[in-house]
């Protein structure tokens, strides 16, 4: 039997019976500050488990891509901002939930069939978007869905500063990545002087698995594409499926797509437009693992670990609705890690997926001030996920120059109030 | 054809027969009711009813009226019994269901009374298979007391129009309510999902509303589960009366033409789900 204090030596008392002095060891646990503490470390590493369950489940902020589709007013028949603008509130941000509006536009054979028009409508004092379908025959189809408010959340990234740049007919590039089976998640596009080829990316297995897969290039000369510029020689990997969607929506409007694109590990642009709307899907690509690492924002205290083609980003900042260009090169705001066949993600870069949406300059410096504390993973993780935490509530510092306290070594309140400097008590 | 070799002998044992030159008539129109195993069979002078029911919520019947058969014998005022309607269906579609034209899967039912198995003659292309399915006690169907006198609501579309929105139902919902009204919204559709609610609107001007008689506004909620599988009878149907009790019952009554363009009938009634306006 453990006695909870070594002053305790009177439940060593002859006298006692063993069930007696049982009894009183409990009864002098709940009084002993030793046993308090345990019991709460034991409380907050439980409620740290469960936010880490939670936060792997949430994962919003990590994005291996971005697409953008933009719709002037001359798309729709009729559009109208109504009493929105009166309030002084130009632009409307909400977000929903893509399972739930997907299907109303699944089959188009019987929309084109039956529906005679199609009506959005926003009623912010019941936080739905309303769409009405009237169709054929008196029929009406009335959906209301529920939304979240949100921050339009955009892809920086400037394409004017591209090295290399490709424009074609969609149907060109469906042509090409028709080829390639549907099932094949990322796709290598390789370019210099004198072609640009597509060739299918496994990633990892041992030389069993690389013999059983079957491997496609293809190659087209510059002269195929309506614009050709090559700035740099650059291989990039990349998610095909996720860029099929857009080329298939491309093709149905006979739009040509540009594509612009740099070094291996820095994000590629499609783009499309035309007089009513322009669309654009910002793809992370895989940095090259022969290099040393990725060629990110200054000062991510990035490591270099043989895995780091796994932590390839896109740079994401939250803009307000006049924010049209690129913003300067942020020191970080947010980096995301590729989506597709990533299996670890870098600890330290953990530490820069806090989101800065609710900081209203969008941008912050807390590279400094979290990096000096990462010790272990283990203990970066936990770091990050209490800051954030606590961060929501305090004024917006952004990251505040000092970690969080778990518990103190303190029996009495005052000696919990000043103390903040203290390694976490884990 | 093979089957009509019987003697004289064995035809007299039989309380109930009756042959279709095409199984399809009739396994066409079991398939819409399919949503349980069991199904009671029930065939009067006028006809053979097949019931199907599910949680004492919800009750299924199809009718295929003698005049439908080629031939078309019972003894008795009533004969009834249950079978496993599922295995029926396979053994109807013994042969694979070929959809040559000029094929068809010739089929005699036979059964000699309390006790005896249902056996099945089905002949094609002259092939024979007899086939012979246990038969149970027939449970007593529900009497759900919908007449007709009861009616408050009635509308009879054209199933086209109800095809669309009953296959694309929002399944995260757990109920379809159905509002029917001599008012707007006339007759509505809805249903209350994950992601919000939807409503399916018919305008009683509609030209594919047959009928529109609605006495009284009425709302009333069914569960989901009961009737998706009115889908499949919807699917055969050319037009479907869909009618409302004052208790807030549901009948709803298919049209339904076979291969022959002969009509059958199908039709659902469904309780309402406890929490009633």
């Amino acid at each position: 039997m453990v006695c909870p204090d070594e002053n305790m030596l009177w439940v060593q008392h002859p006298a006692l019976t063993a069930g007696q002095r049982r009894y009183l060891c409990s009864i002098a646990n709940v009084y002993s500050t030793e046993h308090m503490r345990r019991q709460m470390k034991q409380h907050y590493l439980n409620v740290l488990h469960t936010c880490v369950q939670a936060e792997s489940h949430l994962q919003k902020e990590i994005w291996g891509s971005s697409t953008c589709f933009l719709f002037s007013p001359l798309f729709f028949q009729h559009y109208s901002l109504g009493s929105a603008s009166e309030q002084g509130n130009e632009t409307i941000k909400c977000k929903l939930v893509m399972k739930s509006v997907l299907p109303l536009f699944r089959c188009l054979t019987s929309i084109e069939r039956s529906v005679e028009c199609c009506q959005i409508s926003l009623s912010a004092s019941s936080d739905r978007v309303i769409i009405q379908f009237f169709c054929r025959h008196g029929i009406t189809k009335t959906h209301n869905l529920r939304f979240q408010e949100s921050e339009a959340l955009q892809a920086v990234f400037a394409s004017h500063l591209c090295p290399n740049v490709v424009k074609a007919p969609a149907r060109l590039l469906g042509d090409m990545v028709m080829h390639f089976p549907a099932s094949q998640e990322e796709i290598t596009l390789s370019m210099t002087p004198l072609r640009v080829s597509l060739r299918n990316y496994y990633e990892g297995g041992n030389v069993t698995d690389h013999m059983r897969m079957m491997y496609t290039e293809m190659s087209l000369h510059p002269d195929e594409f309506d614009y050709f510029q090559v700035g740099m020689e650059s291989d990039i990997t990349f998610c095909l499926k996720e860029l099929r969607g857009f080329l298939s929506f491309a093709e149905s409007h006979c739009l040509p797509v540009s594509v612009h694109f740099g070094a291996a590990g820095k994000p590629v642009c499609f783009s499309m437009e035309d007089m009513v709307l322009e669309a654009t899907v910002v793809l992370a690509t895989l940095i090259d693992s022969e290099n040393s690492g990725p060629s990110q924002p200054i000062g991510t205290p990035v490591s270099t670990t043989p895995r780091c083609a796994d932590a390839a980003a896109l740079t994401v900042v939250s803009h307000g609705a006049d924010s049209t260009k690129p913003q300067d090169t942020p020191a970080v705001t947010e980096l995301i890690a590729s989506s597709q066949g990533s299996p670890t993600i870098n600890p330290p870069a953990l530490i820069q997926l806090l989101p800065q949406t609710d900081n209203p300059d969008g941008l912050g410096a807390p590279e400094e001030a979290c990096a000096s504390a990462i010790t272990t993973p283990a203990s970066t993780m936990i770091c990050s996920l209490l800051f954030r935490a606590l961060a929501s509530e305090q004024d917006d510092d952004g990251c505040a120059a000092r970690l969080p306290v778990l518990a103190c070594y303190s029996d009495t309140e005052e000696d919990m109030e000043g103390d903040y400097t203290r390694s976490p008590s884990l | 054809m093979p089957l009509s070799t019987q003697s004289q002998a064995d035809e007299e044992q039989y309380v109930f027969m009756a042959s279709l030159d095409n199984a399809r008539n009739l396994s066409n129109i079991l398939k819409a009711i399919t949503f349980k195993d069991h199904a009671i069979f029930s065939a009067t002078p006028n006809g053979l009813k097949v019931t199907v029911e599910d949680s004492k919520c919800l009750q299924a019947n199809a009718f295929i009226q003698a005049d439908i058969f080629q031939e078309f014998t019972i003894r008795e005022d009533l004969v009834g019994f249950q079978v496993n309607l599922t295995v029926l269906l396979d053994c109807l579609n013994i042969f694979g269901g070929s959809t040559v034209p000029g094929v068809s899967t010739a089929l005699r039912m036979c059964y000699k009374g309390y006790g005896y198995p249902l056996t099945l003659f089905l002949e094609e292309g002259g092939v024979v298979t007899v086939c012979k399915i246990n038969t149970q006690e027939p449970e007593e169907p529900i009497d759900f007391e919908f007449c007709s006198s009861n009616v408050t609501n009635k509308v009879i579309l054209q199933s086209e129009s109800l095809k669309e929105p009953f296959s694309e139902l929002d399944m995260t919902s757990e109920v379809l309510q159905i509002t029917m009204s001599p008012s707007q919204p006339y007759f509505r559709l809805s249903t209350f999902g994950n992601s919000g609610n939807a409503h399916y609107d018919y305008s009683k001007d509609s030209d594919m509303v047959e009928l529109f008689k609605c006495t009284k506004t009425q709302t009333n909620r069914y569960k989901m589960s009961l009737l998706k599988p009115s889908t499949k009878a919807l699917a055969l149907s050319c037009k479907v009366s869909v009618r409302t009790d004052s208790r807030g019952f549901l009948s709803l009554q298919y049209l339904v033409r076979n291969d022959d363009g002969q009509i059958c009938f199908v039709e659902y009634y469904c309780c309402p789900d406890e929490e009633v306006e």
